[in-house]
């Protein structure tokens, strides 16, 4: 009973500091050394990394789309990244996640004011425009789509990823 | 039992508050520091006076200030802050305070701040008469409170400053006639008093892109060139020229190239023209369309109508980023940007006859934090390399004079 008393207060003052701090505990800071964690991190699974941003007029068609997409294929670790051009608040951010239906995802916010830095550890030719999602096959392969991605590519791309298990 | 329960909720509760206080910080700043003066600057853009003066114009903390050096760059006046509270000034990648002074001294001042969350603009104006020891009143340079952002300033042999900006107003009749509106539109607006006060603002395009800098110089007396990003038919977002064929009057659009950057987004990557006394137009630009990626130069020898083949700048692998180019005294320059890995460095090259062959490039400075774009400046007789950078402050690099 005791035991049971403890652990409800303990999740009160857990919720109520989340709350209180304003920003989801879901948002992680993309910062230097992030990319090579993430794939590490999911190694041999896998992955399909979107990079969008706040002021990005089709990511806010599109992410709606992902959100389903990661529901309906749980197999793919869903990642995305608020790479936005010009820095994104994590409450709007987190805002549109959860209206996406991607709460859930593993979900980060860039985080340092050097951003040429953190592009060219994800990709030396990248010079930042969005939306561009990044598919890492279980081999480590890394297919990157520029622009809004059609589902069914999506869709195709991990068929063949479940089939080779 | 109990207590290692309450500790560990205690521990996570501690770790996540630690993570979230760390996400509610401001964004990991591009400025080295807070205060308005230079050294915090994000973005500093420099015009020479007519004596020689280098005059710069720089905002940070919030705040937009001046300064002039006699020596280079090598040291500077005692600043004088134009704005007189802290602004929530346009921090995009593309916008930056612009100036010119004319040949009597004065300085002409104009730079956009944000009105709302949406990132709706407003380009406000100054002018200083008396060298830069104070300046007007901040001013709007038009009466439309829709969204004003990427002003630019060119000053006119009879010391007439144009500027051209883009324009959001025309979104508010299309969607009153439930019209689709992309973009915004190339507006302009003359002064005859040196920039104390402008003319009413006239259209020159509609259907532009919304959030890449301009491009502005004049062509001949009294006719103004701009080269923006356009947007064509199926929201393809490449570069074109508009020459006046007088202040008050836009000539034809003309298509640098058809790179097919098909994008319906912000690149936030704008070009840059410059026009040689032989009438030589020399631009530069960004694309990632389906013909051609990267850093691009063409030359037009024909008043900006047709342009040669895009010349590829930089090593696609470096990310080659934010063009810049100067006809000056001693040749055409181009400079940007290239990243390693760990440096940012200012690449330059120079041609010699007109744009036709250009030297190898030439690493002339470089940087280990955030840079603000590399700009050229010109005093008639010399070239300079402008720089902000996080790590070492402002510098102006005089672009030697070699082959």
């Amino acid at each position: 009973m005791r035991f049971r008393f403890a652990s409800i207060a303990g999740l009160v003052a857990l919720i109520a500091s989340a709350d209180a701090l304003g920003a989801s505990p879901a948002l992680k800071p993309f910062e230097r050394g992030t990319w090579q964690a993430v794939i590490k991190g999911h190694a041999g699974r896998p992955v399909l990394v979107h990079f969008w941003g706040v002021t990005c007029g089709p990511c806010k068609v599109e992410l709606p789309l992902l959100g389903q997409f990661a529901k309906d294929h749980p197999d793919v670790d869903v990642v995305t990244v608020s790479a936005d051009l010009v820095p994104n608040l994590p409450g709007a951010t987190q805002a549109m996640l959860d209206k996406a239906g991607l709460s859930s995802t593993e979900n980060f916010i860039f985080n340092d004011g050097f951003v040429e830095r953190l592009r060219f550890e994800i990709d030396p030719a990248w010079q930042g425009d969005i939306p561009r999602t990044m598919l890492i096959s279980r081999e480590g392969t890394i297919t990157t789509i520029e622009g809004s991605a059609e589902i069914t590519d999506l869709e195709k791309w991990s068929a063949q990823q479940l089939s080779k298990r | 039992m109990i207590r290692t329960g309450l500790l560990a909720i205690v521990a996570l509760a501690a770790a996540q508050g630690a993570a979230l206080a760390q996400m509610r910080a401001p964004p990991a700043s591009e400025a080295a520091c807070e205060e308005p003066t230079l050294r915090c600057a994000t973005k500093a853009t420099p015009a020479f006076g007519p004596d020689g003066t280098l005059w710069l114009v720089w905002m940070a903390g919030g705040q937009v200030s001046v300064a002039s050096s006699q020596d280079a760059g090598r040291s500077f006046s005692a600043p004088t802050q134009v704005t007189t509270k802290r602004l929530n000034l346009d921090w995009g990648p593309d916008a930056r305070p612009k100036i010119v002074v004319d040949r009597k001294g004065g300085i002409a001042l104009a730079f956009s701040t944000f009105r709302d969350e949406a990132f709706n603009g407003e380009v406000l104006y100054t002018r200083s008469s008396d060298g830069g020891k104070s300046f007007a009143e901040l001013k709007p340079i038009t009466a439309n409170n829709e969204s004003q952002r990427f002003e630019a300033l060119a000053l006119d042999q009879d010391g007439t400053v144009f500027a051209a900006w883009l324009d959001k107003r025309n979104r508010v009749p299309a969607k009153e006639a439930g019209r689709k509106y992309e973009g915004a539109a190339l507006f302009f607006a003359a002064s005859r008093d040196g920039g104390a006060t402008y003319a009413e603002a006239a259209i020159a395009r509609d259907g532009t892109c919304e959030c890449c800098r301009l491009g502005l110089t004049f062509a001949a007396p009294g006719r103004p060139a701009v080269i923006f990003r356009n947007i064509f038919d199926g929201g393809v977002r490449d570069h074109a020229v508009i020459t006046f064929t007088d202040i008050a009057t836009p000539g034809e659009i003309h298509r640098v190239g058809t790179d097919d950057w098909q994008i319906n987004a912000c690149p936030h990557h704008g070009p840059s023209l410059t026009i040689a006394p032989n009438g030589t137009y020399h631009v530069v630009w960004y694309t990632n369309g389906k013909a051609r990626k990267g850093l691009f130069y063409a030359h037009s020898r024909d008043e900006g109508r047709t342009f040669s083949a895009p010349l590829p700048l930089g090593q696609p692998g470096r990310s080659p980023t934010r063009p810049f180019v100067l006809a000056g005294p001693a040749g055409t320059v181009m400079v940007w940007k290239e990243f390693d890995g760990e440096k940012t460095s200012v690449q330059m090259t120079i041609s010699r006859d007109d744009g036709e062959t250009w030297s190898p490039p030439k690493t002339i400075s470089s940087t280990s934090d955030t840079s603000d774009h590399p700009l050229l400046v010109s005093n008639g007789k010399r070239t300079y390399l402008s720089w902000m950078t996080k790590a070492d402050g402002y510098r102006l690099t005089a672009i030697e004079d070699q082959p």
